[in-house]
């Protein structure tokens, strides 16, 4: 099959008229940086952004400590018996072989907390 | 070295802006072939493009194969014409008809076309939109059969057939117009 001869398309070409092409880049660069912008102040934006799922699980890991590093301040009392539980939850994560789940932490927290 | 897309699709994740421009010197160009061969206008391509490279940047994390993000870039900006050209002709309350969008230019835009890009813009309205988008991307904007075959997502037989059939058809038409009084 013979290739035919291209045709001409320069006056497609949109570089054709260039100052019109460089209000339509500078325009759309504008846009894109208020758009990065946005994505700068809105944190989850970013962590959503975030491609391997190692540091999407260490963010999923820090809430579920900051909630419980929330509820464990809530008294004396409370935080005494907690952390007795939590460090229970680590012997046996350790002597077990066993990773500690975000669940577990929880349930270690939330019994205490809710009759508090 | 340059940076692969897959490089500059994650950096702008990050927030970097100089990725991201890179990604507009490397696709703008590209996008606005893809416009043009669907909305038929050069002024509708240029609204498209710009929106759809912005609306790219917004969804950047929905770019599931950062390695190909050619590709996705380039569907958004069929689907954004697609719909300009369905709210056109909802406003002229005409019934959306995408192969006839080339049929010819709109008094406005006859007035700012010069004659030979008003005739190659008809002569292409008698291609179908696959062999425009190929004809543009290769004839306008250099692009390889390969590159055209991965970003289109077509067979690079397929893509080597468009171009065949669109440069024979835009050349008889324009040979025709040329040779009848």
């Amino acid at each position: 099959m013979k290739e035919p001869e291209p045709v001409d398309l320069s006056p497609l070409d949109p570089q054709a008229d260039a100052e019109s092409w460089l209000r339509l880049t500078e325009a759309t660069r504008l846009r894109v940086a208020a758009v990065l912008r946005d994505r700068e102040l809105d944190p989850f934006a970013i962590v959503s952004g975030w491609s391997r799922p190692i540091l999407a699980a260490a963010a999923a890991l820090l809430m579920v400590l900051g909630a419980a590093v929330g509820t464990l301040g809530r008294s004396t009392t409370v935080r005494s018996s907690e952390a007795r539980r939590l460090a229970y939850l680590a012997e046996t994560s350790v002597l077990h072989g066993h990773a500690v789940t975000g669940a577990e932490v929880m349930g270690a927290i939330r019994p205490r907390a809710i009759r508090w | 070295m340059e940076e692969s897309d897959a490089e500059l699709v994650l950096r702008v994740r990050e927030g970097d802006r100089r990725a991201a421009d890179r990604l507009l010197g490397r696709y703008l160009r590209a996008c606005r072939a893809v416009a043009l061969a669907t909305t038929g206008s050069a002024a509708d391509a240029d609204d498209v493009c710009q929106d759809a490279f912005v609306a790219a940047m917004e969804r950047i994390d929905d770019c599931r194969e950062p390695d190909r993000f050619g590709g996705w870039l380039l569907q958004i900006v069929r689907n954004r014409a697609r719909n300009h050209l369905r709210q056109r002709d909802l406003r002229r309350g005409e019934p959306l008809d995408e192969e006839a969008a080339f049929g010819g230019p709109s008094p406005a835009s006859a007035l700012e076309h010069n004659e030979l890009r008003r005739r190659l813009e008809v002569a292409l309205g008698q291609l179908t939109a696959a062999q425009r988008e190929v004809v543009l991307l290769h004839d306008l904007e250099g692009w390889k059969h390969a590159e055209i075959g991965e970003r289109l997502e077509l067979p690079a037989g397929t893509v080597r057939s468009h171009l065949h059939h669109a440069r024979r058809r835009l050349r008889e038409i324009l040979t025709r117009e040329e040779t009848e009084p």
